[in-house]
């Protein structure tokens, strides 16, 4: 058995990580109210090895960009696009190739991990599943590659025998976080994988998943609301709203030097950590919320919330265009400067109120 | 655990209690008198007070109360007024018969009825397995119970002559198991025992579906998915889930089904306890009635513990205390 064991683990321990070329991504969802655009023309790579944040606000899509690249979409939706692994489109493979492809090469740590995993069936037989629907392995290897997970995000393995109500939230999620890891898959999509922990949970959850991620080398597709785990975690971020990316680059870059005005609201309603002495900024929020993707407005998405909107930018769709060493979409991206400096106060938003 | 059980079948004794008692004063208020029924015309007054009293029919209804309630401790439940001799003697053969269609019935319809479920469920929504699988449980499920039983025995006995459409066949002299290990018993099992599961499979069948339908879109089904298991893996731990409500739902359910297995029965002349049961009441045959709905009211008790245990077996977050 422990030869099996190490054979095992000998070959998860030999994979590497995988490259994630996303090219021009669209979801569409039926509803009753005609075809819902949920993500339009959202392309992005992500560098073996690297991490890659997907920021932006409840509704803008990032969940729907995870769950399409393991096609986990229910049937309402469809996709078109390319998600390429290794070369390999996902959105292209037979059913048998995509289960092959599925936790072997991604692995998926869930938003909820309260309702992530099966009520009726142990957690330890719950990871064993799905090492054993990938490799051949008898249940006692897979169990001790289960209790090596758990030894991993600091459970004790004698509680992969209890059910999951047995476990608090924290448990659960460094549980669901353990399975991830199982097979040591070359991509790893973390799907706000902190957001139902209280902050300190959150951290250290968080910083767990950094120090897995830097010491086994993977992959990892990060969706967050949060920007600052963004600039903690990732080498490369893309903002999205309303189904599109409207910035994209270098996370130092993108959050440093924004030139979409909503990059900069998103980084306004977000507290900031400041030098002693420094003025404390005041938290501004961006007034008015997502627009209606069963009717979306004409022009760009943003335009009906953005204080810098001009005619243009209600009348015409901007596409991404290179800014420094970023992706913007923003008509007026020649303004950024001026914008930032704008951006800073509260009045700025708060005239679009009154618009509105 | 043991707390529990015991808490629970104290319970039941003060359930089957009360019940005993509605049933022994129903019976006797209910507007006839039995010895018209079974005392021939023309007795003199003395001989029918001596048939009163050897029945325990004599004396105020208080004391026949008591003297019945006596009895039944000791596990007398009277003599039959129809067949002369004691009630539980009558019963126990019918107690037999029904058990053969009852419990393979129960057990194949709940069987057949959840795996049915579990497909409909799975398929589309909307899809053409739902639609049809929906629709006919719920004609099944709508008709009034005899129709499946007289459907079966038109087509099958009368019309293509396959099977026998009345009672158990003769026993030819048999005694003891050997009874019911004959072809003869198997034939004339098969048409009442295919009415029994067509009569559950419904119930299950749309139960079960609804449940499996509720957990296909819980956040644990999109995990399994994602963890590239077989489509069928998936489905069972949707399946698996939604057994829960089905438990819950089942056992108690065994009232319903002894309204349901009466009826098959009646249709195919079955001799057994649902059919004696009614009889028995037409007949005014307290002692046998009673004994009958005693027996019914201790299987349901224990029916719902079971249940109640199933459920903690099934599901781990439930512990009784």
């Amino acid at each position: 058995m422990s030869i099996e064991f190490e054979t095992l683990r000998g070959t998860l321990e030999k994979k590497p990580p995988v490259r994630l070329q996303v090219q021009d991504l669209c979801v569409t969802y039926k509803s009753a109210r005609g075809p819902m655009k949920a993500i339009s023309g959202v392309s992005f790579d992500v560098e073996p090895g690297s991490n890659f944040g997907l920021v932006g606000e409840s509704g803008c899509g990032k969940s729907t960009v995870v769950k399409s690249l393991m096609r986990l979409l229910p049937a309402s939706a469809t996709t078109s696009g390319k998600v390429l692994l290794d070369g390999n489109d996902v959105l292209a493979m037979n059913r048998q190739q995509l289960s092959r492809v599925r936790w072997a090469q991604i692995a998926l740590i869930t938003q909820s991990a309260m309702n992530s995993l099966d009520p009726v069936f142990t957690v330890g037989d719950q990871i064993v599943e799905s090492i054993r629907a990938h490799a051949d392995v008898k249940h006692a290897v897979a169990w001790a590659r289960a209790e090596e997970l758990f030894a991993m995000v600091g459970l004790p393995p004698e509680r992969l025998k209890e059910f999951p109500h047995q476990f608090s939230g924290g448990m659960r999620q460094r549980a669901v976080i353990a399975m991830a890891f199982s097979l040591n898959a070359g991509l790893l999509l973390a799907d706000e994988p902190t957001t139902a922990l209280d902050p300190i949970m959150q951290d250290q959850i968080m910083s767990r998943i950094r120090d897995i991620q830097k010491r086994l080398h993977r992959s990892m597709v990060l969706v967050t609301h949060d920007i600052a785990v963004v600039s903690e975690t990732c080498e490369r971020v893309a903002i999205m709203y309303a189904g599109r990316i409207v910035e994209t680059g270098p996370t130092h870059d993108v959050l440093n030097k924004a030139y979409h005005p909503y990059t900069m609201g998103l980084q306004n309603a977000f507290p900031k950590v400041v030098a002693k002495g420094e003025k404390k900024p005041p938290l501004i929020s961006i007034s008015g919320g997502v627009p209606d993707l069963a009717n979306p407005p004409a022009g760009c998405q943003f335009a009906p919330r953005c204080p810098f909107a001009t005619a243009q930018c209600r009348a015409e769709e901007p596409m991404l265009r290179t800014a420094g060493n970023s992706l913007v979409a923003c008509h007026h991206m020649e303004r950024a400067t001026e914008f930032r400096r704008a951006a800073l106060k509260a009045e700025t938003w708060r005239v679009e109120e009154t618009l509105q | 655990m043991r707390a529990y059980i015991t808490r629970r079948l104290l319970q039941a004794i003060l359930v089957v209690f009360v019940v005993t008692t509605i049933m022994f004063f129903m019976f006797r208020i209910m507007p006839a008198d039995p010895t018209t029924m079974f005392l021939e015309g023309g007795m003199t007054e003395e001989a029918r007070q001596v048939l009163l009293e050897e029945w325990g029919l004599n004396g105020t209804i208080w004391e026949q109360y008591v003297l019945y309630m006596g009895n039944l401790l000791t596990g007398d439940f009277g003599n039959s007024f129809f067949y002369r001799k004691p009630a539980w003697e009558v019963l126990f053969p019918f107690i037999i018969n029904t058990l053969w269609i009852a419990v393979p019935g129960l057990l194949l319809g709940a069987f057949i009825g959840s795996a049915l479920g579990m497909i409909v469920g799975w398929a589309p929504r909307g899809g053409k397995v739902e639609r049809s699988g929906i629709l006919l449980a719920t004609i099944i499920r709508g008709a009034p119970s005899f129709v499946v039983g007289i459907g079966l025995l038109a087509v099958f006995s009368s019309y293509l002559n396959w099977v026998p459409g009345y009672g158990m066949g003769d026993p030819q002299g048999q005694t003891g198991l050997m009874r019911y290990l004959n072809w003869d018993f198997a034939h004339h099992l098969i048409l009442p025992l295919c009415a029994v599961i067509i009569f559950f499979i419904p119930e299950n069948l749309l139960l079960m579906r609804s449940g499996v339908v509720e957990a296909r879109t819980e956040d644990y089904i999109e995990l399994v998915r994602a963890k590239g298991v077989s489509e069928k893996r998936v489905a069972w731990h949707a399946g698996r889930n939604s057994m829960l409500p089905l438990i819950t739902w089942l056992f108690p359910a065994l009232a319903e089904t002894i309204a349901g297995i009466v009826v098959v029965e009646i249709v195919f002349s079955w001799p057994g306890v649902g059919r004696e049961l009614v009889l028995a009441v037409v007949r005014q045959d307290y002692p046998v009635a009673q004994a009958a709905f005693f027996l019914l009211a201790i299987m349901i008790v224990l029916a719902n513990l079971a249940a109640d245990l199933t459920y903690s077996k099934l599901d781990p977050r439930v512990a009784y205390k």
